[in-house]
C-alpha cells in the first residue's frame, strides 16, 4: 500500500470518528468520499486484499436483505466478510465500508466482500472490485425521477454484466422477465426462481412492468405471478420464456410473521429451510442468497442450516417496541415494495394498526405520484387506525381517501414523537403496530426510537432483541 | 340507472401507465361514483380499436420510452379514427404525458427521429438537452376551475411548443411546463370545429383533483 492510500484511509478513518463522535450519523458513506478524494483508486486498492473475492448484490427490491442472509451463511462458514450493511450503497457507501474496516495498517480483516449496490453504481463498482458473483433480485418502477427508465437501469446492469470481469457468475432471478433476460449470451448464469403453484395468483398488479416480450414486444402470458410481474411467464409467439431455475424453491408456507419454510432444491438435492422472516419477496431474497452461495461454494444444506437464526437486516421487518407496544418496521419505498409489505402485514400479521409515512426527499424520490400505483385497497376492511406522516402526509391522506378508508379510522400527525405516540395509543392490548415508512422516514423515525433506546444506532448493524 | 353514466375509455392501459395515471383514473372514477354516476372504464390496448362512439371521456397517460415506442405506429394506424370520431360526439380527452404528446403534429426522439402523431391538436414536441423533474404549479387559463391553481410532477425531457390559436392548461408559477421557454403548461385545446371544449369545464371539475391532487 502506497502513501496516498494510506493517507486516504487514514483520512477515511478519521472522518469515520469524528462522525460518530459529532453524531452526524454512522460514518456509512462520508469517510468513502473523503478517502475516494484523497486517492481514488483506493477501493480497488483494498478490494485486492480480499483473498476470496467479493459477491455483489443489485436489483430494485431485496437488495438489503438478501445481502445479509448471504452475509449470514458465509459468516457461519467461518468466513471473515465486510459489507456495506447500513444500507448505504452507492460507491461512497461500499468505499466507506471498507474503509471503516481496514486497519490502521492498510490490512483488512474480512476475506470476502458483500455489497449491495444501487443498479445504476454497479458497473462503476464492478470495474472497481471485480467482484466473482453478481446478483440481481428484480426490476420494478422505483423513483422514476431519479433513476429514470426501468429500460435505462436494465442497460446498467447488463452493461456491467457483459464489460464485467472474466469468469463471473451472475445470479439471477429467473422469475421476473427484465431480469431473466439480463442472462442472454453470459457464459455463467445460476437462475433462481419460486416453483410453488399453490402460491401464484392470476392477475398482474399495478405495480407490474416486465408486460411484454424483449425480443418481440408480444404480451407475455402470465401463467400466474407470485407477485409485480414476477411469477411464470412465456411470450405466445415463442419468443422468450421463463428459464428453468438452478435453484428453485419448490414449496414455501409462511407461518405469522414469525417465520417461512422452504424446501429448496439445487436439482441434485432438496432441503428444508426455516427462516425467520415473513412475505413471499423474502422467499426470493432467501433463494437467491442460497444460489449465490451455492456459487461460491457453500452447499444448500449449510445454508439451510445458517439461516435458522437469520436477523432480520434494519428497518426490514425490524421489531420494536413503541411506548409499550410491539411493532414491525416495514420499509417500504416503491410501488410493488409496498404492496407486498402491506400483503405481508395484513395477510401474515393480521395488521390492523398502522403508521404509515410518505417523504419526498432526494433517496426517496422526489416525485410522490407513485402511490397512486400502490394498492392501498387492502386496508380497506382490515384499518382500524392510520397515523399518517411524513413530509408528504397530505397527498398520501388523499390517496388513501380514494382507497375508501373511512375518514375516521385516519389522523394525520405532523412530528414524528407524536406519530409515534399516536400510534401506540390507538393500538388496542395485544396488537402489533405496523410501520411503514419510506426510505427518510425510516431513518428519522429510527431515530427517535433509538433515541428512546428502543432500538441501536444502525451503524451497529443488529436491532436489540425487542421481541414481545 | 341500468346505462352507466360516465363512460371512459383509458387508451394503452397495459403500454401507458406510469406514476400517477392510475391515480386519474381512480380519482374520476370515484368522484363520480362518489356522486352517484356510475362509471364504465374500458381498457383499450394495442390493434383495431373497438367502437368509441359512446365514449365521454378518452384518458391517455404515459409510459415508459420502449412501452411508448409499442403504441406509437399503433396509435396512428388504428386509433386515429376512432379518437376523432368520439370527440365528434363530444368526448373530452384528457391526456397527459406521452399521451399528450402523441396527440400533436409529430414527437421527435432523443435519437433524432421524427414520429408523426395522430395530428389531433396543433402541437409537436422536440428532444430537450436538460430534463426538467420537479414540482410544478400553474396558474389555470380561464376555464372555470376553483381553485385556479393545479400542482403536479413533472419529468419530460421533451420540449412541447403549442400552436399560436392555442391556449394552455395554465401559465407556470413553479417549474419548467410546456419547453421551459415560454411558462406554458399543457393545452386546453379542441379543434377549432368541435364543441368539446365547451364541455371542459364540467368535465374539468371531476378531472382537476385526479389529475394532480393536493
Amino acid at each position: 500500500m502506497n502513501a496516498r492510500t494510506l493517507a486516504a484511509l487514514w483520512a477515511g478513518k478519521l472522518t469515520s470518528r469524528l462522525s460518530r463522535g459529532l453524531r452526524r450519523g454512522g460514518g456509512t458513506t462520508l469517510p468513502g468520499d473523503v478517502s475516494r478524494w484523497v486517492d481514488p483508486r483506493i477501493l480497488t486498492t483494498l478490494a485486492r486484499s480480499l483473498d476470496q473475492g467479493a459477491v455483489v448484490v443489485t436489483g430494485t427490491n431485496g437488495k438489503t436483505t438478501t445481502a445479509a442472509l448471504l452475509r449470514h451463511i458465509l459468516e457461519a462458514q467461518g468466513r471473515r466478510t465486510v459489507a456495506n450493511q447500513a444500507g448505504a450503497n452507492l460507491i461512497f457507501g461500499v468505499t466507506a465500508a471498507m474503509v471503516n474496516r481496514a486497519t490502521w495498517g492498510g490490512g483488512l480483516d474480512a476475506n470476502v466482500g458483500l455489497f449491495e449496490i444501487d443498479e445504476a453504481s454497479l458497473p462503476r463498482l464492478v470495474q472497481e472490485i471485480a467482484p466473482g458473483t453478481i446478483v440481481v433480485t428484480n426490476l420494478f418502477r422505483d423513483q422514476l425521477d431519479r433513476y429514470g427508465e426501468l429500460e435505462t437501469t436494465a442497460a446498467h446492469i447488463r452493461r456491467a454484466l457483459t464489460k464485467g470481469p472474466e469468469g463471473v457468475t451472475a445470479v439471477l432471478n429467473a422469475d421476473d422477465p427484465m431480469v431473466a433476460a439480463l442472462g442472454d449470451g453470459l457464459p455463467r448464469v445460476v437462475y433462481a426462481g419460486l416453483d410453488d403453484q399453490s402460491l401464484l395468483q392470476p392477475e398482474l398488479s399495478h405495480g407490474a412492468d416486465a408486460k411484454f416480450c424483449p425480443r418481440c414486444g408480444s404480451a407475455f402470458v402470465f401463467d400466474g405471478v407470485y407477485f409485480g410481474h414476477v411469477g411464470h411467464y412465456h411470450c405466445p409467439r415463442g419468443d422468450f420464456a421463463r428459464p428453468s431455475p438452478d435453484v428453485r424453491a419448490t414449496s414455501v408456507a409462511i407461518e405469522g410473521m414469525e417465520r417461512m419454510r422452504l424446501r429448496i432444491s439445487d436439482g441434485t438435492q432438496e432441503v428444508g429451510f426455516e427462516v425467520p422472516l415473513s412475505g413471499l419477496y423474502n422467499a426470493y431474497n432467501v433463494v437467491l442468497a442460497v444460489a449465490a452461495a451455492r456459487a461460491i461454494g457453500v452447499p444448500i444444506a449449510s445454508s439451510a442450516a445458517a439461516l435458522r437464526d437469520f436477523t432480520p437486516a434494519f428497518g426490514r421487518m425490524e421489531r420494536t417496541v413503541i411506548e409499550g407496544r410491539p411493532a414491525v418496521l416495514l420499509l417500504a419505498k416503491n410501488p410493488t415494495g409496498f404492496n407486498e409489505v402491506l400483503r405481508t402485514a395484513i395477510q401474515f400479521g393480521k395488521a390492523s394498526s398502522f403508521l404509515i409515512a410518505l417523504n419526498d426527499r432526494i433517496a426517496d424520490g422526489r416525485d410522490v405520484s407513485w402511490i397512486w400505483d400502490v394498492n392501498f385497497e387492502q386496508l380497506k376492511d382490515v384499518a382500524n387506525h392510520i397515523v399518517v406522516s411524513g413530509d408528504r402526509a397530505l397527498d398520501l391522506r388523499v390517496r388513501l381517501k380514494y382507497a375508501e378508508i373511512p375518514a375516521d379510522r385516519m389522523e394525520v400527525v405532523g412530528d414524528w414523537k407524536t406519530a409515534l405516540k399516536r400510534a401506540s395509543e390507538a393500538t388496542p392490548d395485544g396488537q402489533t403496530i405496523f410501520v411503514l415508512p419510506t426510505y427518510t422516514a425510516m431513518l428519522e423515525l429510527r431515530a427517535v426510537l433509538t433515541r428512546d433506546g428502543a432500538l441501536q444506532p444502525y451503524w451497529q448493524g443488529r436491532p436489540v432483541d425487542a421481541k414481545p | 340507472m341500468s346505462r352507466p353514466l360516465l363512460r371512459i375509455a383509458h387508451l394503452y392501459a397495459d403500454e401507458m401507465n406510469i406514476y400517477g395515471d392510475r391515480g386519474n383514473i381512480l380519482t374520476l372514477q370515484k368522484r363520480a361514483e362518489w356522486r352517484g354516476i356510475p362509471v364504465d372504464v374500458r381498457a383499450v390496448g394495442r390493434g383495431p380499436a373497438p367502437d368509441l362512439s359512446d365514449i365521454d371521456l378518452i384518458f391517455w397517460g404515459g409510459g415508459q420510452d420502449r412501452d411508448q415506442e409499442l403504441v406509437f405506429t399503433d396509435a396512428v394506424a388504428h386509433k386515429l379514427d376512432a379518437i376523432r370520431e368520439a370527440i365528434n360526439g363530444g368526448a373530452v380527452v384528457l391526456a397527459v404525458c406521452g399521451g399528450y404528446q402523441l396527440l400533436g403534429e409529430y414527437y421527435v426522439t432523443a435519437e433524432g427521429k421524427k414520429l408523426p402523431g395522430l395530428a389531433l391538436v396543433d402541437l409537436h414536441t422536440v428532444p430537450g438537452r436538460k430534463r426538467n423533474i420537479g414540482n410544478i404549479v400553474i396558474e389555470t387559463s380561464d376555464l372555470g376551475l376553483q381553485p385556479t391553481t393545479l400542482v403536479g410532477f413533472e419529468n419530460h425531457s421533451g420540449k412541447t411548443y403549442l400552436g399560436p390559436r392555442l391556449r394552455p392548461l395554465g401559465r407556470v408559477i413553479q417549474g419548467a411546463g410546456n419547453s421551459s421557454e415560454d411558462a406554458t403548461e399543457g393545452v386546453a385545446a379542441a379543434p377549432p370545429e368541435e364543441p368539446a371544449l365547451r364541455r371542459l369545464p364540467t368535465h374539468a371539475s371531476v378531472t382537476t383533483a385526479g389529475a394532480d391532487p393536493f
